[in-house]
């Protein structure tokens, strides 16, 4: 169980850095000082800081920068990077065209 | 909706998907094995420099030699490869859905074997996303597969055996590598990978690591600093190189998504995101295996035996093998890998400063330091020895599984014995040719022929030389030593090669008595 | 001790998170929001398709919907300090076939009875509406007040000002049953043995809520169906519409970001089951896409905006439904069971309405009149078919 304002209480307020503008997320183009930032408003997961911010859902969907993510928020929490779930993954794995897709499955396919 | 079913889908034509879809197939299966690429072989066919290990693991061929022997054994064995097929997604029952050109294909297999290997690190510092921050293996592909000089003047972050290995490639290819930087405090990869790197000129610099990348639209230069206990970087220590290119080695990531959508027990792990498999490669899903670097990084000579391995498992779990075939197949593959893994850079080592070698001398903290072993440690090592007439001497000074040079003297001079990893030894009492051989078989090209009083005050080093366009004999140069420094004027006295040296050619320079011990690589003068 | 509080809301989705928010907001902070997984809007908030409409729905969803549209969604962003990226420029929900039509229309005449603006549009306009529909498209319903939002940022919107009204939340806190105490619904307890306690418990928890509904004795008529959805790479802006089909063959919209998220489903859904591979075992906390939906869905919005042909699909996903008997939501106080109150069966359409919902629930916790009369909307309406 993990009680969030009490995490929130010991890893003390936001305290800006001086790479807070480094790019971590190159596909979506999200901040290091973003990604720290949104750790203090309570975003504690890879999951969570993806549908916060987007880092991870561009077209590498994290292959890129997951370790990177997940490196910054351990570290603003104060914890190991392996205390910090893995994003799932999904299909599909390379982005497709809509058309090719469409013509799985349909009437003409035999 | 048509779904094609097969005995065993193997997902990635890398070194570990054909090695298992071989194995199946010498039993009777029929794999299908899918690669999102246009040419199979996954990283071997980037690899140009010889492999270490033993026969069986195919030392002293060059990895993409590796690649066409397998297709050929897949080719062989009927086993069914298709290119350009990207595996979009592997759905419950083991279905995967495949892009083929413009088609979406459906495929369902009794096993699956996921070899999807792995991506780059990427590490992120002020301008990493300039055009000309790329990853090593990227500028390996571009070089070694598209004939593409990746830039000209480079500058190299990592010291495992990829940033060693491409930094060399690199300058094969034409690039000048202004430097090598790595914010650990030891070369990480082997050392005879780093001294190859070292005598040609590249300065090491451990213990620093970018601070940032100059350029308003690509890179124009990067500059270094050396960073403390604490990891930041320590004020003054600033250094500044004009580069264009900016390669990061800086470590690999599985690509296991695949794995992850079909719901496999995953361990994540220092190295990434890994399945958790037994010793068959199998996963927690029953049918569904994974070998290679998407269970965890290692080499292409590993991924080809946990590939045999996941196919010998998956030949037996569909019943064209027995338990007990499966079994002796296992140990016997087990026991190749378990030779893989010892030495110096075993994975239990992994992390530890190993300070002596198995032979109890202390290794060279000069070679982990700066990438290069000091005149003053070279002397400590069995296969340095002084002789009269020419002899070997062979400067490899870290346990690692490797004895080509062992197969390569038909006169007995040197000697490993049983036990791979040891050092290569000199026999003293056997009489050395001068063939050669011995240094053209060294992967780590560390092996030279030293021959004092060729003429009056005058003796002849010869190297292992893998650089175009060759010096002819005549020509007046320098030599430099292991730090890369120049040590005296040099010239070349005879440049040979032989089909058996495969491509490597031997350059003899003669340089003043006192230097043979020191002059181990040529230079023209700038 | 801090394990009991004024109101314990079991569940972190949208609903759960607009409630905490609303009750913080009117000066109740001792709040505690229980979620099972271990990140909030885990469920069906984060995997909707982002619609905020009233066209479409049962009349009986439309007070509060209508409530929330004109209310509380146009100020949200500011009000919560993230970009809901609510926009508002229209639903429209089409047809390729007279039976569409006539289900259209029969829809948009019960809303408008209750003062939507509503109306059908013929093929004609629906093409000056939005350019880039299939021919095949012969007509819509078409409200203008309806639009659509993010649904990922609104729930962590309502989260991060909770927590800054400093409503405690825990995460990776499965709840297994309530228990009354003289009477009064108080004790939350969790898988693993921790109690909570309040004055006031709302069960906000998606599916889930029925088995911890059931151990007081009350038991929800719902089912559980798996819906999917997709997302497109970036596309140049083209469509500010939410869409939506008469025969639901996808619904969705382009958002700010410039991709466009649809939702959609091939039939299986009803009768698929989540299992852990690795047992064999059905698992429902598993959500799995199956190989079939993912090319339906492209088939079927290819079918009316065949503009996106070429769009690339980065990423499908699925999640749970929870499908009340009925089509609508159980939201009301649990009077057989004082202190409990019910939100949960939304459905798959509850994103739109949250804002609304939670601040309904805000006042039912005080005891206060709703901002709408909800009582069609009460957790004991099933009744017998004979």
């Amino acid at each position: 169980m993990v009680d969030i304002q009490a995490k929130l209480k010991e890893i003390g307020p936001f305290v800006e850095g001086p790479d807070d503008n480094l790019l971590v997320c190159r596909c979506e183009e999200v901040t290091k000082g973003q990604i720290r930032k949104a750790v203090h408003e309570g975003i504690f997961t890879l999951e969570e800081m993806r549908r916060y911010l987007r880092s991870g859902m561009g077209l590498c969907q994290g292959q890129t920068c997951g370790k990177l993510v997940k490196g910054i928020i351990a570290s603003e929490l104060k914890v190991s990077p392996a205390e910090v779930v893995p994003a799932s993954s999904r299909a599909p794995m390379r982005p497709i065209e809509m058309c090719i897709l469409a013509e799985d499955g349909g009437d003409d396919d035999e | 909706m048509k779904i094609e079913r097969y005995d065993m889908i193997v997902i990635g034509a890398g070194p570990a998907g054909l090695s298992a879809a071989i194995e199946a197939a010498k039993k009777g299966l029929k794999p299908i094995v899918f690669d999102e690429n246009a040419k199979p072989g996954g990283q071997l066919f980037k690899q140009i420099h010889k492999f270490f290990g033993s026969k069986e693991h195919k030392a002293k061929v060059r990895g993409f030699k590796i690649g066409q022997e397998l297709l050929a054994e897949a080719e062989e064995y009927g086993v069914e490869v298709v290119l350009n097929a990207t595996v979009v997604g592997l759905y419950p029952e083991k279905e995967v859905t495949v892009k083929v050109g413009d088609k979406v294909k459906h495929y369902k297999g009794d096993a699956v074997l996921v070899a999807t290997g792995a991506s780059e690190n990427m590490v992120n510092f002020e301008g990493w996303t300039k055009p000309g921050v790329i990853g090593a293996g990227a500028a390996q592909t571009m070089m070694n597969l598209h004939h593409i000089k990746p830039g000209n003047r480079i500058l190299m972050l990592g010291s495992g055996n990829v940033g060693l290995v491409v930094s060399y490639q690199l300058m094969q290819a034409g690039c000048e590598v202004v430097a090598l930087a790595d914010a650990a405090p030891r070369v990480g990869g082997y050392g005879v990978h780093a001294a190859k790197v070292a005598r040609c000129g590249v300065p090491f610099y451990l213990s620093h690591t970018i601070i940032r990348v100059e350029g308003d639209d690509y890179v124009t230069g990067v500059v270094i600093g050396q960073v403390g206990p604490d990891w930041k970087i320590i004020p003054g220590t600033e250094k500044h190189f004009d580069v264009d290119t900016v390669c990061l080695a800086v470590g690999l990531s599985p690509m296991s998504q695949l794995l992850k959508q079909a719901e496999v027990r995953m361990n994540d792990t220092k190295g990434g995101h890994v399945p958790v498999c037994d010793k068959y490669g199998a996963t927690s899903v029953p049918g569904i295996y994974a070998a290679g670097d998407v269970s965890g990084i290692e080499e292409a000579s590993s991924a080809m035996i946990e590939g045999r391995m996941s196919g010998a498992s998956i030949a037996c779990y569909l019943g064209y093998m027995t338990e007990e075939e499966r079994d002796a197949r296992i140990d016997e593959l087990e026991g190749q890998l378990d030779t893989l893994r010892q030495g110096m850079f075993a994975p239990k080592n992994r992390g530890k400063l190993v300070e002596k070698t198995e032979e109890g001398i202390d290794v060279s903290m000069n070679l982990l330091n700066k990438g290069y072993v000091a005149d003053d440690e070279i002397e400590r090592f069995p296969g340095v020895t002084h002789q009269k007439g020419i002899h070997p001497v062979i400067e490899c000074t870290q346990n690692i599984p490797c004895n080509p040079c062992q197969d390569a003297c038909k006169k007995g001079c040197i000697r490993i014995g049983k036990n791979i990893t040891s050092l290569p030894a000199i026999d003293p009492d056997k009489k050395c040719i001068g063939c050669g051989m011995c240094v053209a078989s060294c992967s780590g090209q560390s092996i030279f022929l030293v021959e004092e009083d060729v003429e009056e005050g005058y003796g002849e080093v010869t190297m292992p030389y893998e650089f175009l366009p060759l010096p002819e004999v005549g020509d007046k140069g320098v030599a430099l030593g292991r730090n890369g420094k120049y040590v005296c004027e040099a010239e070349v006295t005879k440049i040979r090669t032989a089909p058996a040296f495969d491509h490597t050619y031997l350059l003899t320079i003669k340089v003043p008595n006192d230097m043979v011990m020191k002059a181990r690589f040529y230079k023209k003068e700038a | 001790m801090s394990n009991v509080a004024d109101v314990v809301i079991i569940g972190g989705g949208v609903n759960g998170c607009a409630a905490a928010y609303y009750l913080a907001k009117s000066g109740i902070k001792s709040v505690i929001v229980l979620e099972a997984t271990n990140s909030i809007g885990h469920g069906g908030s984060s995997r909707n398709g982002g619609g905020v409409r009233q066209s479409g729905r049962d009349v009986r969803e439309l007070p509060y919907a209508m409530y929330g549209i004109q209310n509380l969604w146009p100020t949200l962003s500011e009000e919560l300090g993230v970009d809901t990226e609510y926009t508002q420029k229209g639903n429209l929900r089409m047809g390729k076939t007279p039976e569409h039509m006539k289900k259209l229309e029969a829809l948009a005449n019960s809303a408008k009875s209750v003062g939507l603006d509503v109306r059908m549009v013929d093929q004609k306009e629906v093409k000056e509406i939005c350019p880039y529909l299939s021919d095949d498209v012969i007509g819509a319903s078409w409200c203008p007040t309806d639009g659509h939002a993010n649904p990922l940022t609104t729930t962590l919107g309502y989260y991060k000002r909770a927590l800054e009204l400093g409503v405690k939340f825990y995460t990776e806190a499965p709840v297994k049953s309530l228990q009354k105490i003289k009477g009064k619904v108080r004790k939350v307890i969790l898988n693993d043995g921790t109690v909570f306690e309040g004055e006031t418990i709302i069960l906000v928890a998606g599916y889930e809520s029925r088995a911890i509904a059931r151990t007081v004795g009350v038991d929800v008529p719902m089912t559980r169906l798996i819906d999917e959805c997709l997302v497109t790479e970036m596309q140049p802006h083209m469509i500010d519409v939410m869409f939506g089909c008469a025969s639901a063959d996808f619904y969705g919209h382009q958002t700010k970001h410039g991709s466009f998220v649809f939702g959609s489903d091939s039939g299986w859904e009803t009768v698929d089951e989540m299992v852990d591979p690795s047992t064999n075992i059905a698992d429902p906390s598993r959500m799995i896409t199956n190989s079939m939906t993912l090319s339906a869905s492209c088939r079927a919005i290819q079918g009316y905006i065949p503009a996106l042909r070429d769009a690339k699909i980065v990423r499908s996903w699925c999640g749970w439904l929870d499908e009340a008997f009925d089509g609508v939501p159980f939201l009301s106080p649990v009077e057989e069971a004082p202190g409990l109150i019910l939100a949960c069966g939304f459905t798959g359409h509850g994103f739109g309405t949250a804002p609304a919902v939670g601040l309904m629930l805000s006042q039912m916790v005080r005891g206060e009149k709703t901002v709408v009369d909800i009582s069609a909307l009460r957790y004991d309406r099933f009744k017998p078919c004979r």
